[in-house]
């Protein structure tokens, strides 16, 4: 699926030159779940834009599908961004002015599909446990369930590759929890997953990791026994007899296999 | 559904996001559009109203008035020159091929007319029999001078339409004498109501008595004021118009170098006249419209370029989902004709109901047409690609790497 080799990207700031990767090999097979750990200034936001089609390499080989991403041209890479790939940002990016159902369909605008744009987004939605929710607004909506929208943008065209950026990053634990075993049942419904994140603990509920160290990759292992998400969630609500039942609803389905997610979440 | 379509589906669902700043945008393309509509209205509706007027007058009217002075309508006041006389009138219909009728006219201010107890202060035009056909002034009552009235120097008066009504009130005036200064004349004819011309005659307020009665009896002084002559053809009044004005210099003995003591005038000039009168206003509006336009595009630059700084995320986002940088352009682009368009088409509006104002209240003639819609339309398209295109160059050549890591917002 991902084929990196040697892969190098130099800033030049005047006469500083910065190199951000140094070097980069690794191979993401179908169906993996790969969590791309690092600090800050490790380089994995450059290799994120880099992955994701954003930027090209300094140096190196990237094939992505059997694609060569080095040598695409401005609006190759549009176009496989678009079918081949599903972002996740750490800010959501949703568009403020739209409801959840216009913010999914945004990539299916320069899609050139058959015009059946709003069924797609409407199962989009329902894939991430928001089926009801698809007349909200971003600013109606929680964090998590914001995630969640942006996830189902992700999810809109059957990206081969779903790529994360810290998507956990600007939620509490619940709700990364609830985006992360999202993540994981799309695992094991076979896509490819690519999650960045300087967060340990949120690396361990993908399958292998990667760590990314001042542009070079330092590790690169199966997780031995992964957290699952799911099971975490349940404990917190097990522990919090407190929480808006809504909520909890909401959290299960759209982490379980469920796809109509009843009731709605926290108003 | 293709892409376009999409695109603009979006560029209108930004617009109306955000009301406020779009009609910010649209407001100085309001204002020009307005202008320009008026300009284009008003333009129209005094080219018609000046091609009726000449119309009514006649295409086949010659006027020759006395004096040097290229005065194409009527002087305000009275002045007595000494240059024409009856006879160059009997010359002209003698000599030139081209005439149908010619009619010497002698006139004058302030003459004070009586009946009963009523008096009135009007102008007296002496005139011969053929000067209603020339000038095309129909008698409602009673009729016209006659051959014999101006032979015998017959004391008859036909009578403006409020002149009669001043004097009789309702009743029919024919048949009833009246005083002009001393003399006491009959009434003949009333003038069916024709109204004060552009020019800023009132054909409505005058008597008209013959010409030999008003230069022996009334007036005391044998020159006219004008000759008016109606040509058989009018495609070949212009030379015409050149066969009597050389027929009077040879009568009147003006050397080669000198100037006329007369002024021709033909339809041409009087039509010109009055859309010269009419261009002041023009060339306000059209300026006004000019300075809205460029201004508005201006305003709309800036918006723009705001904007993209503000939707720099947006940008990084669409370019990450799939959007190519024509995408953004387009969409970008999109926008600008929108908010141009939907300006212009509101200015138009506005323009068109000021025209019609300025009609209603009497300060223009304006006529509706779909020719300022155009104008309107093509100038703020023309608007959106020109002060548009920067902003949206911009936009699209953003770096989607760097927009996404753009901190703010």
């Amino acid at each position: 699926m991902i084929d990196v080799q040697n892969l190098t990207k130099r800033y030049a700031k005047g006469a500083v030159v910065t190199e951000a990767l140094g070097g980069v090999c690794f191979r993401v097979e179908k169906g993996e779940f790969v969590a791309i750990m690092g600090a800050s200034g490790s380089g994995k936001t450059t290799l994120m834009h880099i992955l994701g089609g954003l930027d090209r390499p300094t140096s190196g080989t990237y094939r992505l599908d059997g694609l060569d991403m080095a040598q695409a041209t401005d609006d190759e890479l549009s176009g496989i961004r678009n079918r081949k790939i599903g972002f996740v940002f750490q800010q959501f990016y949703l568009l403020d002015r739209a409801d959840a159902l216009k913010n999914v369909m945004l990539p299916l605008i320069y899609a050139d599909g058959a015009g059946d744009d709003d069924a797609r987004a409407g199962q989009a939605l329902a894939a991430v446990g928001l089926g009801t929710r698809t007349r909200h607004r971003p600013a109606e909506l929680s964090g998590g369930e914001q995630q969640r929208v942006a996830i189902a943008r992700a999810l809109v065209t059957n990206p081969v590759l779903i790529l994360a950026d810290e998507p956990t990053g600007n939620l509490d634990v619940r709700n990364g929890l609830e985006v992360l075993a999202i993540f994981q049942r799309l695992h094991r419904e076979g896509r490819t997953l690519v999650m960045i994140t300087h967060d340990a603990a949120v690396a361990e509920h993908a399958s292998r990791r990667i760590v990314l160290q001042d542009g070079r990759i330092t590790g690169d292992q199966p997780v031995a026994s992964p957290r699952d998400a799911h099971a975490e969630l349940a404990r917190m609500t097990a522990n919090a007899p407190g929480m808006p039942a809504g909520d909890q609803g909401t959290a299960a389905n759209a982490a379980g296999m469920a796809v109509n997610a009843p009731g709605s979440g926290p108003q | 559904m293709n892409r376009t379509f999409r695109l603009l589906r979006e560029a209108v669902g930004t617009l109306l996001s955000n009301p406020q700043r779009s009609f910010l945008m649209m407001l100085g393309l309001i204002i020009g559009v307005a202008a320009l509509t008026a300009v284009i209205c008003i333009g129209e509706g005094t080219r018609a109203r000046v091609m009726d007027m000449v119309a009514k007058q006649g295409w086949d009217l010659i006027m020759v008035r006395a004096g040097a002075v290229r005065q194409v309508f009527a002087p305000t006041t009275d002045r007595t020159i000494a240059s024409l006389v009856e006879a160059d009138a009997q010359a002209i219909e003698n000599t030139i091929g081209n005439i149908r009728y010619v009619s010497a006219v002698q006139n004058q201010r302030g003459w004070e007319v009586v009946f009963g107890n009523t008096s009135v202060k009007t102008r007296i035009f002496g005139v011969g029999p053929d000067w209603h056909y020339i000038r095309r002034r129909p008698v409602e009552h009673g009729e016209f001078i006659s051959e014999s009235d101006v032979v015998n120097m017959s004391k008859v008066a036909v009578l403006g339409f409020r002149t009669a009504k001043v004097l009789f009130g309702g009743d029919n005036p024919v048949g009833q004498t009246i005083r002009i200064g001393k003399e006491a004349f009959q009434v003949k004819g009333v003038f069916v109501e024709a109204g004060i011309t552009p020019g800023g005659d009132d054909w409505d307020d005058r008597i008209v008595i013959p010409l030999t009665t008003a230069s022996r009896r009334l007036f005391g002084r044998l020159y006219l004021e004008q000759i008016v002559i109606q040509v058989r053809d009018a495609r070949t009044l212009p030379r015409t118009v050149e066969q009597v004005q050389q027929l009077l210099r040879e009568r009147h003995q003006i050397r080669s170098a000198a100037e006329d003591d007369f002024f021709v005038r033909g339809p041409e000039d009087v039509k010109e006249a009055a859309l010269t009168t009419s261009s002041t206003l023009t060339t306000l509006l059209i300026a006004l419209a000019a300075v809205a336009l460029l201004a508005g595009g201006v305003v709309i630059m800036n918006l723009m370029l705001i904007s993209v700084s503000q939707r720099v995320h947006e940008i990084g986002l669409r370019r990450a989902l799939g959007a190519r940088q024509r995408d953004i352009l387009g969409q970008f682009l999109i926008e600008a004709l929108c908010v141009t368009l939907g300006g212009g088409a509101l200015g138009a509006a506005c323009g068109v109901l000021g025209a019609a104002l300025l009609s209603w209240a009497g300060v223009a003639t304006s006529r509706i047409s779909w020719m300022p819609f155009a104008a309107a339309m093509l100038a703020c398209g023309l608007v959106a690609l020109v002060f548009g295109l920067y902003p949206a160059r911009k936009a699209s050549r953003m770096d989607p790497a760097v927009a996404l890591k753009t901190k703010g917002q």
